[in-house]
């Protein structure tokens, strides 16, 4: 019955995740067609003298020239874009609250006099939490599996699975950051804000450190590139996420309410 | 009867306040124990502490001879404890019906035929979502979930809290008919001391944090008396030396004294009582008055004074 009330409790989020970020995927098969009609326009105007000049001119002729095929669209436009950028907001969404913002509602003490450790209230929640957000991270590739023949395109379920897979490992780390900030902060919008900071500065660090690019393990860069996961990207992000979840579950357990 | 509720030397510290101070305490199984104290004097903290939701400074605590504090005994410290906490604040987003089904999956010796009782008694209709349930009616169904678990001690923090008087009443009484019928242990803490009165048996007084007074109802009241003395003129400014006098006021010809346990003694009521006043109306005789009555007091008289006496 945990389970049942930590459902209760985020359905809303994960319904409007769930279905913002399916259909960002599935009408970025149907955005396809209108760039193939652009790029003639694009490819004419990418090695204008003002372009070179910023530097710009490499990424924009990669850009291009990746979303010629279709694969390589869905990967810059979705996969990248859409859902690893949107992804990491409603992964921190969905690890914000528990038990302290339960504390403001006052409905805390109930919980917290129910013969159930902490440790399982917040397994329950976390556990919740990552189904929901597993969901979310394969529903939306697979999406573009379904939808692709309708324009007469192909986008193997293979891909779609293992970006996937990419997509939930690298959110969990925010989703579980915002789970321990959500051990510290009784209020909603301080863990969602701060966890958006660090995302953001994590983004800009990424620049100058490429180790730190834990958004190329979420976009699956490396499988889109070189039909291999990102195994360590993958296991370091996997980690991260079980000791933030584990310190939240440790902080929880000392606290007074 | 053993305790099914101990403390000794209990401290909670919250950053710079102590909410409790050292605090003693003991609940006899098979009781009616009203915990009173002002706003503030530690009566939620020590709610919250024997239930392991807050950790205490330093001292000990044990419900059913468990301590709270570990992970395993607090879950069976609270499967055998049922708590109604001083908001009454439920899931807003169940209806009745989830929250009886939430609860009573926690609990394997949920009385079904209790809340079906319940449930016609309180009219409370399942299919109701809490959000929009009056402050009285969350009231039941809190008391509801509490009373259908099957547990041998009921922790009600401020019960009547926010109840008009007729629906306080009818709580009181589902209480009393319910502790009847399951033979079950009541801690409750209140500053209504009207309804302490009504249905304890025993009671706590507790100050910053501190017993001051413990002990069963009938011998607490034993305990402290009230002297009222008429006099032919005004009332004479006197000073009662008697051990156990605790409070005098002089109003006309009337002079009333307070009498208890002597100041500073032990928290812990002992049958000793009337000697303090036989002993202060010895001494007041030498004054002549015209009459002098012995009367018993109210738990209010008893309250107010312990309260004071600390101050």
């Amino acid at each position: 019955m945990l389970w049942h009330k930590a459902w209760l409790e985020t359905r809303w989020r994960f319904i409007i995740a769930l279905l913002i970020l399916t259909m960002m995927a599935g009408s970025s098969v149907y955005g396809f067609i209108a760039t193939q009609r652009l790029l003639p326009v694009l490819n004419a105007n990418s090695g204008s003298a003002t372009v070179e000049a910023t530097g710009l001119g490499e990424a924009i002729r990669e850009a291009i020239e990746l979303q010629k095929t279709f694969r390589g669209f869905v990967w810059y436009q979705a996969i990248r874009q859409n859902l690893t950028q949107m992804g990491v907001f409603f992964a921190i969404l969905l690890g914000c609250g528990g038990l302290l913002s339960e504390s403001t509602k006052g409905s805390a003490l109930f919980t917290l006099a129910l013969p159930v450790t902490r440790k399982r209230l917040f397994g329950a929640r976390a556990g919740t939490g990552l189904a929901q957000w597993f969901a979310i991270a394969m529903v939306a590739p697979l999406s573009i599996v379904l939808l692709a023949p309708s324009i007469g395109e192909r986008f193997s379920i293979v891909d779609a699975l293992a970006h996937g897979l990419c997509v939930f490992v690298g959110g969990a780390v925010f989703f579980s950051l915002a789970s321990f900030l959500s051990t510290l902060f009784g209020d909603v919008w301080r863990p969602l804000l701060i966890a958006i900071g660090i995302a953001c500065a994590i983004a800009l660090a990424s620049f100058a450190a490429p180790q730190l690019a834990i958004f190329s393990v979420m976009n699956g860069e490396s499988y889109f590139r070189y039909g291999t996961l990102p195994w360590t990207g993958l296991l370091v992000s996997a980690v991260l996420a079980m000791a933030l979840l584990y310190s939240a579950a440790e902080t929880l357990e000392r606290r007074d309410f | 009867m053993s305790d099914v509720i101990e403390t000794a030397g209990l401290w909670k510290v919250y950053e710079d306040v102590e909410a409790l101070q050292g605090l003693d305490l003991r609940v006899p199984q098979g009781s009616i124990f009203g915990f009173l104290g002002r706003n503030g004097a530690g009566k939620t903290t020590t709610i919250k502490v024997l239930l392991g939701m807050a950790r205490p400074t330093r001292g000990e605590a044990r419900v059913f001879g468990q301590s709270p504090f570990d992970a395993q005994s607090g879950v069976d410290i609270r499967r055998r404890v049922a708590f109604v906490s001083d908001e009454k604040d439920l899931y807003d987003y169940m209806t009745v019906g989830e929250i009886i089904a939430f609860t009573r999956s926690f609990y394997p010796r949920w009385r079904n035929d209790l809340e079906q009782q319940y449930l016609r008694k309180f009219e409370l209709a399942p299919g109701r979502v809490i959000r929009g349930l009056s402050r009285g009616t969350r009231t039941k169904v809190a008391l509801l979930l509490a009373l259908c678990r099957g547990a041998e001690l009921l922790m009600l923090d401020e019960p009547t809290s926010g109840l008009d008087p007729a629906m306080a009443e009818d709580v009181l009484q589902s209480l009393v008919a319910h502790v009847g019928r399951e033979a079950s242990t009541v801690f409750f803490s209140s500053h209504q001391l009207s309804e302490v009165e009504q249905i304890a048996d025993h009671v706590a007084i507790i100050e910053s944090g501190q017993t001051v007074v413990s002990g069963p109802l009938d011998e607490l009241r034993a305990q402290y008396q009230r002297i009222e003395l008429v006099f032919e003129g005004d009332a004479p400014d006197i000073r009662v030396h008697a051990p156990g006098k605790h409070r005098v006021r002089r109003k006309g010809r009337v002079l009333t004294v307070l009498t208890g346990p002597p100041k500073g003694g032990p928290s812990q009521v002992n049958a000793a009582g009337s000697s303090h006043a036989t002993a202060v109306v010895e001494e007041l005789r030498g004054y002549r008055p015209t009459s002098i009555d012995v009367t018993p007091v109210t738990l209010k008289d008893i309250f107010l004074e312990s309260v004071k006496t600390e101050e």
